[in-house]
């Protein structure tokens, strides 16, 4: 079966955040949630400076420290590499959340309805929308998925539940790549099967030099970075961060 | 019409093609296996981005009527798919609930936050029509249509323009005109400075704001896919900014310029392109006026009406078109008692005075940069070489410029001609890999007009037209401002009393905020047509018509990433929300109530004209078409036999590549059309003497030089305390004021803020994160602005420039609210604060202070 | 066979609720209902209403206050348990007057250690299902709720009933309102030889089973935190044996002052001599000493050698944004041990002091608990997303406030329901 996984080409990644607005529109993702987040780094003092940029979702680490804490298996590995969050098993104790290095989980820390930005109850707009909140409510979220039969793609953003990047796991069962992947206007990020050698992501990652991040924790992250870049130092400051804001 | 996912991805031909031109070896889309039967309801439909200025082709997912997602279109030759996050975001705000949602009459008085009430489609619109017949009857003069960014130009710039016989502002003067004319004129293109990615390897990204902004034409993502292609090719980018973030991790080498110098820097770089002699003679000699003789008085020799170069041959002056002869490049010569010179030569002894140590000390970048860059250009521009494309073989010269709203400079014309200089020089225009302009080689007619312009006594238009001020004129609405408020200073007569404003928001996009609002009190009458209520509307409109955002019928709409002839139409994916419409709708129903629709000279005449819809396809003059009907009629006249149906199907008709013989000007028979491109420009010299002759003060006349003239900017004379430079930009996450309250887009970029130095910002004890004044000097009037906000630390900037982005400041939407001021009221309009085009500068002398 | 001796009524005023008694009731009844209130705020509008938030991107502690309170009323827990397994085990006569009391702390301590972790789950009916249902014991938590929550607890309820049997059965023969109450729990017991062997058995067998019991749940709950490789200060082997420890400190520390309060109250100077507390004393001393050396051991090691992302943690905590709580927090620890070490160098106890001590350590011990909790969270981020922030809102100190309130209550109440103290061999009906 294929194991999934994501080359990010930092050679190429403007930062514009483009595929954090895909995750955010494919999935519906509440206010302050930000399955995917962009860095945007400055390094160096001026004239010696230097700007780059680093995507980050879910690294759907093979040996993932999130999936180990959760104590009623809402999070756990999938055969195909995904590392996934059952949001109706879910107690919300968010130790996933604390156990991950990445920084990655979002919790819903409201209900959903009061928390898709703007006040989507205006009745001449719900009446053509069939009171869908938001009225682009991505209709997949819903379903069960895999073999296993879960629902791990998102769902309603239920209040108290946590959520992460789940590799668009609604899309990849439908063969397409994860929203942010397909939308990355500079194909920077890459999607596919890194057990088979003649993927696209394998021969990237044989083309470029490539790390992972902060493998030092041996978390075997199923994302990669490839191109002449680094992981983030100590160096490394954000610049315009985006702050969740709820 | 109802064209699934599948269908697209299988018949990705463009797709695949754009992947090819990307390296060959990137899949961007997996091929989808067939989905499982179709849930009902749900298709994907085409459509185009509503916000940003390329277009770019979508596809909606629709279920069950409700609009999903956004998604590029894959055949699309600009996007390939891909949207930014603007285009992605925007599905928010075709659904946002503080949309206009009927018409609005105002009920108190202007110039303050309007207070309205709704009105019927009916109404608003015959209370329109009334007003515009009175006005037209008194004077058509009196009305003036105004729009930011036009997506449907026959039926509104055109049509509607024609038929009321309105007078037209645009935004140009605020975006990149300076640069247009100046390219115009010097070259024949109707653009500003971009490379011919496919094939240039040295890229002087000048002020292009690669990750956060467009560039020349198009809005976003095809520059940047074209620019990691070729770097992925081994392209190498020096960037002149003063700013980094705009290049990011792209630049190879960054010359951290001061602001407003950069004429300097070019004048400089032409000079020791020339003292290397690695200049392209060929193209100088038969391509531009180089070898014309020049009179001692500036002005060219001619002989029964026609320029005269030096034959080395016969020692004599023969017509430029002379089939044989050498005309000299370099040299003095003397006929007839007159000290004659090439034009060339004019040039070499001009630049003679611009050393790079001289543009070092002006610039704030060190010499030995600037002899870098000089070198690396001319190693790239490999002077001699040809290519053969399309079994064509032209002149390989791979280096170019992109620069676009860099223009915006009070020196943005020369500097634009400088520029252009510069690639005239290593023979770089219009060759394979070099300076483009256009995205294929097609003549402007202002190449001639600029060049003709009769100068005229007063009284003047409102923007100056043909006037000793602005002979050459990009339309300056903040000009017209200024003018509105003491219209006899500038010898107008007649002052508009009605404007409709059509998607622009000058109140808050226009330089100088202040100027705007007070000559805009002054129109009696003004409806806005747009989807929010924007601040323009809020303190003037007396009628707001709501128009759809993305909903709705509009085009044609070039699709062209300038390699792949394409045209695309926007079309609804659903019906307007609320009661919103299509403008093309809007103008239709206004015409016809003010009697302007039918007949010869009618709204439908001229847009028979403007779309070019003959026989059969044209529309009959009697009956009020629907908009769906026009474009049928439009798409079958250009050959498509499914009519518009195809477009429903494709979303864009991809024509195929462009060939070379269309795209590059040295490909044409006789390369350029035969036109001669002005390195010496000649009739700005006849301008300036008019100018002077008509009485006009030296601050408009003292910039129309024949070649590019150093001065110090207007700004330089405010006084010391002035210690920084304001500069302005675009942010990726926002499109000029039309973005801002999309709460997913705010939400990346929440608020206003100052980027400054560290090392400036510690200086003044301003912390990270600390709340400053900013105050602009006007070094002209003495006046000053202010406003306040909250200063970031970027190592990334000059420490004597700090940096404020557009699209902040806005007041209505409620997500807009609290954002920060915009940075269009610390900007200047009027002398010394524009161009001698009348494009407006967005530079200004500030200081900074804790708040 | 009766139980030979014979009460005449009630001892230590049980049964006898004064109106002082039903003043602090009612203040701490209010307090467990705005805690109350503040719980169903929170229920309605989700955890928004707290000050915590996401990691990464939001720059929040998504644990807090309900974290730190679980941790610090586990550690409390460790009193009762520990004195009646160490009494049986060590036959420590001495220490028997209090073994009672430090049980009941025990079992009120696991009560709101498992009720707080009820406003801290997004989904608490969910949490209380599924917990049982998708039960994963390699998760720490499982160590938390099964040890903890359910095994010590269970292990407790039992000693302490057995343990309580006696007294019940002497109290049923007295005619009150609480005669059933006491024949209930006494079930039939009579006091001969062989119950009381029997008893003595079992009793020593639990104890034998508690105590690795007892060091398996605290170290569980220090592996919530020292398993996670992710966070730094929190990834230690120190982790474990420290929050054994730590739990000592605050349980023998929370005792003395408990016992002290009951020896006011119930008036049992008698019962209660100051030779219990110097014991307690010297307990709690021990177990600061070594704290403290957990704690030198652990800043030298991650100053010395640490990643830099330990540097910047150990920094907010010396010297930054931590640093008051910190010091606070050290210096109480320190305080207490100066007060302790002097009287017992001295040899002379007094119970103010002893009093005094406790109250500090465990003023220590909430705060060490909130800063092993929060600053890896707000300080700990490997990915370089800026530092967070964490400030506890009304409805969290509320519900906190509210358990301390029923955990109050609760003492209150039983001390007026049963003897708190096991009561003396009577003659007769005489003491
Ligand atoms: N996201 C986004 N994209 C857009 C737009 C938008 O609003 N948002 N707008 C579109 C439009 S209308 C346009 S015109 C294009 C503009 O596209 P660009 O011209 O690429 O973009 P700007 O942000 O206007 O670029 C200004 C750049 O010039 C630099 N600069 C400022 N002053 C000077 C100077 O004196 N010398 C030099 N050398 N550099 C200077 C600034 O630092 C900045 O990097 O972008 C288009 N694309
Ligand atoms: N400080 C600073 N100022 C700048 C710039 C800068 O870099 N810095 N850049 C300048 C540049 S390059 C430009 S091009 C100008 C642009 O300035 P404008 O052309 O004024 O552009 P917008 O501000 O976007 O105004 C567009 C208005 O049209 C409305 N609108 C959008 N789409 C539609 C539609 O389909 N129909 C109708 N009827 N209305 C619509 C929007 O809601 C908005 O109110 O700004 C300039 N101003
Ligand atoms: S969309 Fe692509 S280029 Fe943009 S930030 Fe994401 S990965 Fe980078
Ligand atoms: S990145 Fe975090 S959430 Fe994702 S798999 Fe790894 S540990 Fe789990
Ligand atoms: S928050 Fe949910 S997914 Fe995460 S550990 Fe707890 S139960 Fe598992
Ligand atoms: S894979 Fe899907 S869920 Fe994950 S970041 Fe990308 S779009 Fe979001
Ligand atoms: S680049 Fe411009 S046209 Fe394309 S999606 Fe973005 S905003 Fe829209
Ligand atoms: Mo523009």
């Amino acid at each position: 079966m294929a194991r999934y996984g994501m080359v990010i080409d930092l050679d190429r990644c403007t930062g514009c955040r483009a595929c954090v607005e895909a995750c955010k529109v494919e999935n519906n993702t509440p206010r302050g949630s930000f399955w995917m987040h962009v860095f945007r780094f400055e390094e160096g003092e001026f004239p010696n400076t230097r700007v780059w940029f680093m995507p980050r979702p879910c690294m759907h680490c093979d040996n993932p420290p999130c999936a180990k804490v959760c104590p009623v298996g809402a999070r756990y590995k999938r055969d195909d590499g995904l590392v996934a969050t059952d949001w109706k098993r879910c107690i919300g104790c968010r130790y996933c959340e604390v156990a991950c290095p990445y920084g990655v989980n979002c919790f819903n820390w409201k209900s959903p309805e009061k928390n898709y930005y703007l006040d989507w109850q205006d009745p001449e707009l719900t009446a053509r929308t069939n009171g869908a909140i938001p009225p682009y409510k991505n209709p997949d979220l819903e379903g069960r998925y895999g073999p296993e039969q879960r629902h791990v793609a998102g769902g309603g953003h239920l209040k108290g539940v946590m959520e992460k990047c789940t590799f668009c796991v609604h899309r990849v069962e439908k063969g397409l790549s994860p929203a942010c992947v397909a939308n990355c206007p500079l194909f920077a990020l890459h999607f596919g099967d890194l057990d088979d050698p003649d993927s696209n992501v394998s021969r990237l990652l044989r083309e470029k030099r490539s790390f992972r991040l902060l493998e030092e924790l041996d978390t075997q992250p199923r994302v990669h970075y490839v191109g002449s870049g680094h992981a983030p130092g100590a160096e490394a400051r954000q610049i315009e961060h985006v702050k969740g804001r709820i | 019409m109802k064209t699934t996912r599948r269908t697209f991805l299988k018949g990705a031909a463009g797709g695949l093609l754009a992947s090819r031109l990307l390296g060959g070896k990137l899949e961007t889309l997996t091929a989808a296996p067939a989905p499982a039967a179709e849930a009902a309801g749900e298709a994907w439909v085409p459509t185009t981005c509503w916000i940003g200025k390329q277009d770019c082709g979508m596809l909606a997912r629709r279920v069950n009527g409700r609009l999903v997602k956004l998604e590029g279109n894959p055949i699309h030759p600009r996007n390939l798919g891909t949207l930014c996050p603007k285009g992605m975001a925007q599905i928010m705000a075709v659904y946002d609930p503080n949309r206009l949602k009927t018409p609005l009459i105002r009920t108190n008085e202007k110039g303050v936050p309007g207070q309205w009430r709704q009105a019927s489609w009916d109404e608003a619109l015959s209370l329109v029509a009334k007003t515009l017949r009175e006005v037209r009857a008194r004077d058509p003069r009196r009305l003036v249509w105004q729009k930011g960014r036009s997506k449907a130009s026959a039926f509104y710039d055109t049509a509607f323009v024609k038929a009321t016989g309105a007078t037209k502002l645009h935004h140009g003067a605020f975006c990149s005109d300076a640069g247009y004319r100046a390219c115009e004129y010097t070259i024949g293109l109707h653009g500003v400075l971009h490379p011919d990615f496919r094939h240039t390897r040295y890229l002087l990204a000048w002020g292009w704001n690669l990750t956060g902004a467009g560039g020349n034409k198009l809005c976003w993502i095809t520059w940047p896919q074209q620019m990691t292609a070729a770097r992925e090719r081994g392209m190498k980018i020096a960037v002149i900014d003063p700013r980094l973030r705009g290049a990011g991790p792209f630049a190879d080498r960054w010359l951290p310029i001061r602001p407003a110098t950069d004429l300097a820097l070019a004048l400089a770089l032409c000079a020791e392109v020339v003292r290397r002699g690695a200049i392209d003679r060929d193209y100088l000699r038969k391509h531009t006026n180089a070898p014309f003789l020049v009179q001692p008085d500036g002005y060219f020799l001619r002989r029964d009406g026609k320029e005269q170069v030096w034959d080395t041959g016969s020692g004599a002056p023969q017509p430029y078109d002379a089939p044989q002869g050498q005309p000299a490049l370099e040299g003095t010569f003397t006929y007839e008692g007159q000290i004659l010179k090439p034009a060339f030569q004019v040039l070499k002894e001009h630049l003679a005075q611009y050393s790079p140590e001289w543009a070092a000390s002006i610039c704030g970048v060190p010499s030995d940069h600037i002899y870098w860059l000089a070198q690396d250009l001319i190693e790239h521009a490999m002077l001699g070489s040809t290519v053969v494309v399309d079994g064509i073989p032209l002149p390989y010269r791979p280096v170019a410029i992109m620069a676009y709203h860099v223009a915006q400079q009070e020196l943005g014309f020369q500097l634009t001609r400088a520029l252009l200089l510069l690639m005239m020089l290593l023979g770089s225009i219009e060759a394979v890999g070099g300076q483009r302009i256009d995205f294929t080689w097609k003549l402007h007619e202002n190449f001639k007009k600029l060049d003709e312009i009769e100068i005229k006594d007063p009284p003047y238009n409102i923007y100056l037209k043909d006037s000793k001020f602005f002979p050459i004129n990009s339309n300056n609405s903040a000009l017209v401002a200024k003018v509105m408020q003491d219209p006899a200073k500038y010898g107008v007569d007649t002052l508009p009393e009605m404007a409709i404003v059509h998607m622009a928001n000058p109140v808050l996009s226009f330089g100088s905020k202040p100027d705007i609002i007070e000559g805009y009190k002054k129109f009696k009458f003004v409806v806005v047509i747009d989807a929010w209520l924007s601040e323009t509307a809020d303190l003037f409109a007396d009628v707001v018509l709501p128009a759809a955002t993305l909903e709705k019928y509009e085009g044609p709409l070039s699709a062209t990433d300038q390699y792949t002839d394409a045209v695309a139409l926007r079309l609804p994916p659903m019906a307007p929300l609320y009661q919103a419409r299509g403008e093309i709708d809007i103008y239709l129903d206004l015409c016809e109530k003010a009697e302007l629709l039918y007949g010869k000279g009618g709204y439908l005449d001229h847009l028979n004209q403007a779309l070019k819809l003959k026989g059969p396809y044209a529309l009959p003059l009697d009956q009020k078409p629907a908009v769906r009907d026009i474009f049928d009629r439009w798409a079958k006249s250009q050959g498509l036999k499914e009519g518009i149906a195809y477009f429903e199907k494709h979303g864009v008709w991809v024509k195929g590549s462009i060939p070379a013989k269309k795209y590059y000007g040295y490909a044409q028979e006789p390369p350029f059309g035969g036109i001669r491109h002005r390195l010496y420009g000649e009739s700005l010299l006849r301008y300036r003497d008019t100018m002077r002759a008509k009485g006009a003060a030296e601050i408009y006349w003292r910039d129309y030089t024949p070649l590019p003239t150093w001065r110090q900017p207007t700004m330089e004379g405010s006084p010391a305390q002035y210690d920084l430079y304001l500069i302005s930009y675009k942010l990726i996450e926002f499109k000029q004021s039309r973005s801002s309250f999309i709460p997913l887009l705010a939400e990346l970029a929440p608020e206003q803020r100052l980027d400054i130095n560290p090392r400036t910002a510690r200086a003044r004890g301003i912390a990270d994160g600390d709340e400053v004044w900013v105050e602009s000097h006007n070094a002209v009037t003495g006046e000053t602005r202010r406003v306040k906000v909250r200063a970031r630390y970027t190592e990334a900037i000059r420490p004597d420039t700090v940096g404020m982005p557009h699209h902040y400041g806005m007041w209505v939407h409620p997500w807009a609210k609290g954002q920060g001021p915009a940075a269009s009221e610390l900007f200047f309009t009027g002398e010394g604060y524009v161009a001698n085009t009348a494009d407006q500068s967005f530079h200004v002398k500030v200081r900074v202070y804790r708040a | 066979m009766a139980v030979q001796e014979r009460l005449e009524r009630l001892p230590y005023g049980l049964g006898r609720f004064t109106p002082a008694w039903y003043a602090l009731a009612g203040v701490l009844l209010a307090l467990v209902a705005l805690g109350a209130y503040a719980y169903l705020r929170q229920l309605i509008e989700g955890l928004i209403v707290t000050g915590l938030r996401d990691l990464g991107t939001m720059r929040g502690a998504a644990w807090g206050l309900y974290i730190t309170f679980d941790i610090y009323f586990v550690g409390v827990s460790f009193a009762g348990i520990t004195m009646a397994a160490l009494i049986r085990l060590l036959n420590l006569e001495a220490l028997k007057p209090v073994s009672r009391m430090a049980e009941l702390l025990t079992i009120i301590a696991l009560l709101l250690a498992g009720l707080v972790i009820l406003p801290d789950l997004g989904q608490p009916l969910r949490g209380i299902v599924n917990l049982f249902v998708y039960a994963r014991p390699q998760s720490p938590f499982f160590g938390t709720f099964t040890l903890v929550i359910a095994g010590y607890l269970f292990a407790s309820l039992v000693y302490f009933y057995l343990d309580g049997r006696r007294d019940a059965a002497l109290c049923a023969q007295v005619p009150s309102r609480l005669q059933g109450f006491h024949r209930l729990w006494a079930a039939g017991y009579r006091d001969t030889p062989a119950e009381r062997q029997r008893h003595a058995r079992t009793s020593f067998w639990l104890a034998i089973a508690i105590v690795p019991l007892l060091v398996t749940a605290h170290s569980t709950l220090g592996f919530v935190f020292g398993l996670q490789v992710g966070r730094p200060g929190w990834f230690s082997a120190l982790q474990a044996p420290g929050f054994v420890v730590m739990a000592g400190v605050s349980g023998i520390g929370l005792l003395l002052v408990v016992a002290a309060i009951l020896r006011r109250v119930l008036r049992l100077q008698e019962e209660l001599t100051p030779a219990v507390f110097a014991w307690l004393g010297r307990l709690l001393l021990l177990l600061i000493v070594i704290y403290l050396y957990f704690t030198a051991v652990e800043l030298l090691t991650s100053l010395y050698a640490g990643h830099h992302h330990e540097v910047a943690l150990t920094r907010a905590l010396l010297v930054g944004e931590y640093s008051a709580l910190y010091w606070v927090s050290m210096g109480s620890l320190v305080l207490a041990l100066l007060l302790l070490v002097g009287q017992v160098a001295l040899r002379a106890y007094s119970i103010p002091l002893l009093v005094l001590s406790g109250l500090l350590v465990n003023v220590a011990a909430i705060g060490k608990r909130y800063l092993i909790v929060v600053p890896s969270q707000t300080h700990g981020a490997l990915l370089p997303y800026g530092v967070g922030w964490y400030a506890p809102t009304w409805v969290e100190y509320s519900i906190i406030l509210g358990l301390f309130a029923l955990g109050t209550f609760l003492y209150a109440l039983f001390v007026k329901v049963f003897p708190i103290v096991e009561v003396p061999a009577v003659q007769g009906g005489k003491r």
